[in-house]
């Protein structure tokens, strides 16, 4: 199977410190990464040399066979990108927001398809037309999802992407991006929810200091196992 | 682009703060419109009164010496350009009254004695106040964190990863606000073409002050979101548009404004009058029978009409006398009002230069200029003003020379029917054509300006840090 996303040896340093340490990580069509460690471990620097916002001092990140740092910008049409904090313009209502984004991407959904992605997201129907401004975290999380599922993009990243939603809407979103990868995405989510990370990827890697500790198949591990052999990476 | 500038339409028009802003803006601008040109109708009306009472004054003057009269004088008015109600320029300070007399050329007189509290304390209340000061920092204000906030909320993240690139957005969010402070603009020329009395100049010069003031709302709003691109926050970015609005605005003005004022130096007004007087003493003294140039004058004219005396010329030579003093004048007048003259277009033309460093001052020479109300225009008026004045001095010597009387007889008189005849000052501000050379530079400036910072957002949108 091809390789979605392919990071060979990347390192970057801020001053005086190493963010991302010499990792290298593949994630093929269809398959869900966990990219699990605490605050401060380089998942976020890592997913921003992915999205072509960081520059690695060495090493190369590829999206689809496509250079982030070389050419980000076609690199970037293949992403599709769910924020922690998804943030809205909250003058304009659900649908609003998504079919903005969405016209960004040269994208123009019909009003229903706009509100398909959202019901597909899990927002009630009755918030699609209410202004973002009313919303909670979670449900602007819902949206964020929709505009990431609308761009229909081959490439997922993830950075706490369940951040503030409800135990419900987090299990709707493993389903879904379960679904996305069996239709041949290629998703990588970073996140310190063990529990989540354990529920929704094929594939789990423990980052600390931004170095890939260790990888592993999630069917190895029970959720209980994985949280002992992260609590002792931590710990050393 | 045009999906980013719709989005931030819709946002703005959906902030409670930004309608309730465009409602005061916009009753204030009608206000401010609305009371400038009922002032100025009211000045207007006060100036027509007094120029047709001046004038009936003239027309009914008893009968008396010509040159008695050309002592009496009359006054040019200067009109009032309905555009005056939008931006004053010099014309609060110049005043608008010409006297014109015999032997004397004087200054400008009554500059609107009935405000001179409260222009000399606050400025008069115009809508250019509003135009050049307020629209730009409320527009500054809606700019000056509209990248910023993406930043700091990482929503750029999610554009520029849905396609928006920095300098798309840079562009399109300045656009957005740039087009607010148009509408502004538009209301105000619209409302000033609706209340106000205008016809094709008018609308001419509008176009112009458009044009200016559009260029201007174009550069603040670019700058403005430029900074809040490339700053590291919405604090650096305001507090950067904000030094630079007042550099602008403040400092840079009257730091060039006394740079120009050393450079080219004008006389003061002892040292102007002294060196005038020194030298009309040099020509011929028409109240002096022994002047040394008169008895020449006398001579020349004897021998012209063949008599042995004064007595037996057939016009009045005191007439001749009156007018070759007169025109010596003019010639003295010419050199030094010319002098002046030059300087203060010198002056006028070192300080539009100063729109290189700030297009605050082309926009002000520019709006100023295209009203009507600028030093150029003034300066125009004065001309005129002069023009006429010799016109009627010479009329009124020679009828006191050609006229029927006898060198001597200063108890002569002419009626009121000839004092009628005397057309009276009329004048009109100038088309804008023939002056718009001298705005160009102002335009060129706001034009470069406008063009800087579209390159620099071009070059620089590329370094913006998103993270």
């Amino acid at each position: 199977m091809k390789n979605l996303i392919s990071i060979q040896n990347i390192i970057k340093s801020f001053k005086n410190l190493k963010a991302v340490d010499n990792l290298s990580l593949e994630i093929k069509e269809g398959e869900i990464y966990g990219l699990l460690g605490s605050n401060g471990a380089g998942k976020s620097t890592t997913l921003n040399i992915l999205l072509g916002f960081l520059t690695p001092d060495s090493g190369t990140a590829l999206i689809n066979g496509v250079d982030t740092t070389d050419n980000s910008d076609e690199a970037r049409k293949q992403i599709g990108y769910i924020p922690e904090n998804v943030s809205l313009y909250p003058y304009l209502t659900g649908v609003e927001n998504l079919d903005y984004f969405c016209k960004l991407n040269d994208k123009n959904h019909s009003p229903e398809k706009l509100e398909g992605f959202l019901d597909k997201c899990g927002l009630d129907s009755e918030f699609h037309n209410m202004r973002t401004e009313m919303y909670s975290k979670g449900m602007r999380q819902k949206v964020g999802i929709a505009i990431a599922l609308a761009k229909e993009a081959s490439v997922y990243l993830l950075d706490e992407p369940a951040s503030g939603l409800d135990p419900l809407a987090s299990n709707e979103l493993s389903a879904l991006l379960r679904k996305l990868a069996s239709n041949g995405a290629g998703i990588l989510m970073a996140s310190h929810d063990i529990f989540r990370i354990r529920e929704t990827c094929n594939r789990i890697g423990i980052i600390k200091n931004g170095e890939l500790l260790k990888e592993m198949d999630t069917s190895d591990v029970s959720t209980n196992e994985l949280e002992n052999i992260y609590i002792e990476f931590m710990k050393n | 682009m045009i999906n980013i500038i719709i989005n931030e339409w819709k946002n703005l028009i959906r902030d409670r703060l930004f309608f309730y802003s465009t409602i005061f803006f916009v009753l204030s601008l009608s206000l401010v419109v609305w009371m400038g040109i009922l002032q100025q109708e009211n000045q207007q009306q006060s100036q027509s009164d007094a120029q047709n009472h001046v004038r009936k004054q003239w027309e009914n003057l008893e009968a008396m010496n010509p040159h008695r009269a050309a002592h009496y004088g009359s006054f040019a008015f200067k009109p009032l350009n309905i555009l005056n109600a939008m931006d004053g320029g010099i014309n609060d300070i110049t005043g608008n009254v010409l006297q014109l007399e015999g032997h004397v050329q004087n200054e400008v007189i009554y500059s609107e004695a009935s405000q001179a509290l409260s222009i000399s304390k606050f400025g008069k209340l115009k809508s250019s106040l509003i135009l050049q000061y307020v629209i730009p920092l409320f527009l500054i204000i809606l700019s000056y964190g509209s990248i910023s906030k993406e930043k700091e909320s990482q929503r750029i993240k999610l554009l520029i990863l849905q396609g928006a690139s920095i300098d798309k957005l840079v562009n399109a969010k300045s656009i957005s606000i740039w087009i607010y402070g148009l509408f502004l603009l538009v209301v105000t020329v619209t409302i000033q073409s609706i209340l106000g009395s205008t016809n094709p100049e008018i609308f001419k010069r509008l176009a112009f002050i458009l044009l200016s003031y559009g260029l201007y709302y174009f550069i603040i709003t670019s700058l403005s979101t430029y900074l809040s691109a490339t700053l590291k926050d919405k604090t650096s970015a305001l507090s950067s548009i904000l030094a630079i609005w007042i550099l602008w605005t403040i400092f840079l003005p009257k730091i060039w404004g006394n740079a120009v004022e050393k450079v080219h130096v004008l006389p003061d007004r002892k040292t102007f009058k002294e060196d005038m007087r020194a030298e009309r003493n040099q020509g011929i003294d028409g109240h002096n029978p022994y002047d040394k140039r008169r008895e020449e004058l006398k001579n020349k004219y004897l021998a012209e009409y063949q008599v042995d005396s004064l007595l037996q010329l057939p016009i009045n030579f005191d007439g001749i006398v009156m007018q070759a003093d007169e025109e010596y004048g003019n010639l003295v007048w010419d050199k030094h009002f010319g002098s002046n003259y030059s300087i203060m277009q010198k002056q006028k033309s070192l300080y539009q230069f100063s729109g290189l460093l700030n297009p605050f001052a082309s926009l002000q020479s520019a709006s100023m200029g295209f009203c009507g109300t600028d030093m150029i225009h003034h300066l125009d008026f004065l001309k005129k003003a002069e023009d006429y004045r010799r016109v009627l001095i010479k009329a009124l010597n020679d009828k006191h020379a050609y006229g029927g009387s006898k060198t001597g007889d200063w108890k002569w008189t002419v009626d009121s029917e000839f004092f009628k005849s005397v057309q009276g000052f009329t004048y009109e501000t100038p088309r804008i054509s023939n002056h718009l050379s001298r705005y160009l530079i102002d335009l060129l400036f706001l034009f470069c300006w406008a063009l800087l910072i579209k390159v620099l957002i071009r070059v620089n949108a590329v370094k913006v840090n998103v993270l």
